[in-house]
């Protein structure tokens, strides 16, 4: 906010000594506040002039649009496809809604998502016109409250993942198989590119020299996942949409937050308890680091994606993603001074689980007694668990993506498809061989 | 696509939807005004605060302080409803000042 007065500590709290904190904040925090408080600010609001949403802002050759938007930062450093008033059109061929329909509106920057800046974005990410209906999901997915993508710009620096299920998936040659979170096939690609450009230009978090993303480190955009929907109906399971009360004839995205991911987590042997011993331990390990904050804000929703000859051994002793769930639940323990060094160490510097059972914040199963060794739970509740089958059909390799507590929360929205819908997208879904 | 033919392109932003604010007059004297503060429960507040209030106290005689305990984590799981309802909360404190922190 323009005129707002930040007082800057100098330093990093959260490594200083008592002596060396009282001494920053005596001498630099506190007349720092002092003048923000106190000093006259002649700051006065003024709304810049900016282009009509489908204005031409340049013509230039391909380079000279790729400098013009790179200058501005209006792109993620990659080439974009020029966004010319044609390519929009044709990517608006792929809804009925009227280009002018407003999503939503996105935090912190607070601009409005539009149809139209959907399929701008769209085409600047090198999506085809048929993704479409995928994009609208994503965008109507992350401009609900539930997501909070205000939050997107935080230190951790976490990146969303979006999840897709139903027809769609081999309407649009999604790729689930081998590979799955690879760059490479174009549906996956290009719409996980386009949510994090669409981020950087309707949201507003762009790093240095732009502003509103404070990712300490950060990490890249994922692409799109997709879940092996015959696998899943071949266990008689439950798809990941499904799950979350779709129908299975449903096409939805999910977009989720992701914070880090598990390495591959190798589980082998013939029965599911093998398999629900190797994930509990690594996937469940993983996810204690970030436990604190979730345990105390109520929500942790990481997901965890099954290699689908895992899913297969688990189903054969006749258990199902909720028994998986379950298991994880009960099973993935830490210590609980463990838990509290990382709260500290994160800046939670009041975390205390004795504290939060005492105000009712937490349950009591949390200090049944004061042994700091003793075990806690590192999940709220199984159902918040997601899980996922996509991967190499050939190997038994599963991996975790651990999410920051309520910071990209799930949120699915059910795919609109156009009028229309079938014969178009087979008149123009390349097939790849 | 020809790298020498020209492209006309359009705007890949949307309308701003947040009316601008001006900031309202700051107060020139905190002698005797009401400071509230507001804490995210993070990076050492604790210990961070009760340093500001002693070291204001002694600048500025008569000045108040209501302390973070009367406002909740402004970045916990109910931040949308604290922020959403801390104009009018800020209003009954009979507030003059904000000192909102620690972000990072």
């Amino acid at each position: 906010m323009e005129g707002l007065p930040i007082a800057e500590y100098q330093g990093v709290p959260m490594i200083d000594s008592t002596e060396n904190l009282r001494r920053t904040v005596r001498e630099v925090t506190v007349p720092r506040i002092i003048s923000g408080l106190t000093s006259q600010n002649n700051t006065r609001a003024v709304k810049e002039a900016e282009p009509k949403s489908d204005e031409i802002v340049f013509r230039g050759t391909l380079q000279e649009v790729q400098d013009f938007f790179y200058a501005r930062l209006w792109t993620d450093g990659l080439p974009i496809m020029p966004p010319t008033r044609q390519a929009v059109e044709e990517m608006l061929k792929f809804t009925d809604r009227p280009p002018s329909d407003v999503i939503g509106v996105l935090p912190p920057e607070n601009r409005q998502a539009t149809v139209w800046n959907t399929a701008v974005t769209g085409v600047m990410a090198g999506c085809r016109p048929e993704y479409m209906p995928v994009l609208l999901a994503v965008v109507e997915a992350v401009a609900d409250p539930a997501f909070r993508i205000v939050d997107a710009g935080s230190t951790p620096g976490w990146e969303p993942l979006i999840v897709v299920n139903g027809p769609i998936v081999k309407e649009l040659e999604f790729n689930h198989g081998t590979g799955a979170m690879r760059a490479g096939r174009q549906a996956n690609t290009s719409i996980g590119r386009f949510l994090k450009l669409y981020m950087r230009n309707i949201a507003g978090f762009r790093i240095p020299p732009g502003e509103g993303d404070k990712g300490t480190i950060g990490g890249n955009f994922n692409v799109a996942l997709a879940e092996d929907e015959d696998t899943v109906a071949e266990l008689a399971w439950k798809s990941f949409s499904v799950g979350r009360g779709f129908e299975a004839r449903d096409s939805v995205v999910t977009v989720q937050g992701v914070l880090y991911i598990t390495p591959p987590i190798l589980s082998g042997g013939d029965s599911a308890n093998d398999h629900l011993q190797t994930l509990s331990e690594v996937f469940g390990q993983l996810c204690s680091y970030r436990a604190y904050i979730g345990i105390k804000n109520k929500q942790y929703c990481p997901l965890l994606v099954l290699a689908p000859s895992v899913a297969r051994v688990i189903a054969k002793d006749g258990l199902a993603k909720d028994d998986i769930k379950t298991f994880l639940y009960e099973h993935a323990k830490m210590p609980a001074d463990t838990m509290e060094r990382y709260a500290w160490a994160s800046g939670h510097t009041t975390y205390s689980l004795r504290a939060l059972v005492a105000e009712g914040e937490i349950p009591q199963e949390y200090f049944q007694s004061d042994d700091p060794k003793r075990l806690v739970r590192i999940f709220v509740k199984p159902e918040m668990i997601g899980i996922l089958v996509a991967g190499d059909v050939g190997r038994n390799q599963s991996k975790g993506y651990v999410i920051n507590h309520i910071h990209g929360a799930p949120v699915s929205k059910k795919i609109v498809l156009p009028s229309g819908w079938n014969p178009k997208v087979n008149l123009a879904t390349p097939k790849t061989s | 696509m020809n790298e020498m033919m020209n492209y006309e392109v359009v705007w890949p932003l949307g309308r701003r939807a947040s009316a601008l604010a001006t900031p309202t007059t700051r107060v020139a004297d905190l002698s005797g005004k009401t400071v509230c503060e507001l804490w995210d429960l993070l990076f050492r507040g604790e210990e961070i605060f009760p340093l500001i209030r002693e070291e204001l106290s002694k600048l500025y005689p008569g000045i108040k302080f209501v302390d973070y305990s009367n406002f909740g984590n402004t970045h916990g799981a109910n931040q949308t409803e604290l922020v959403a309802a801390l104009p009018k909360i800020l209003e009954q404190h009979g507030c003059d000042a904000v000192i909102s922190g620690i972000g990072a």
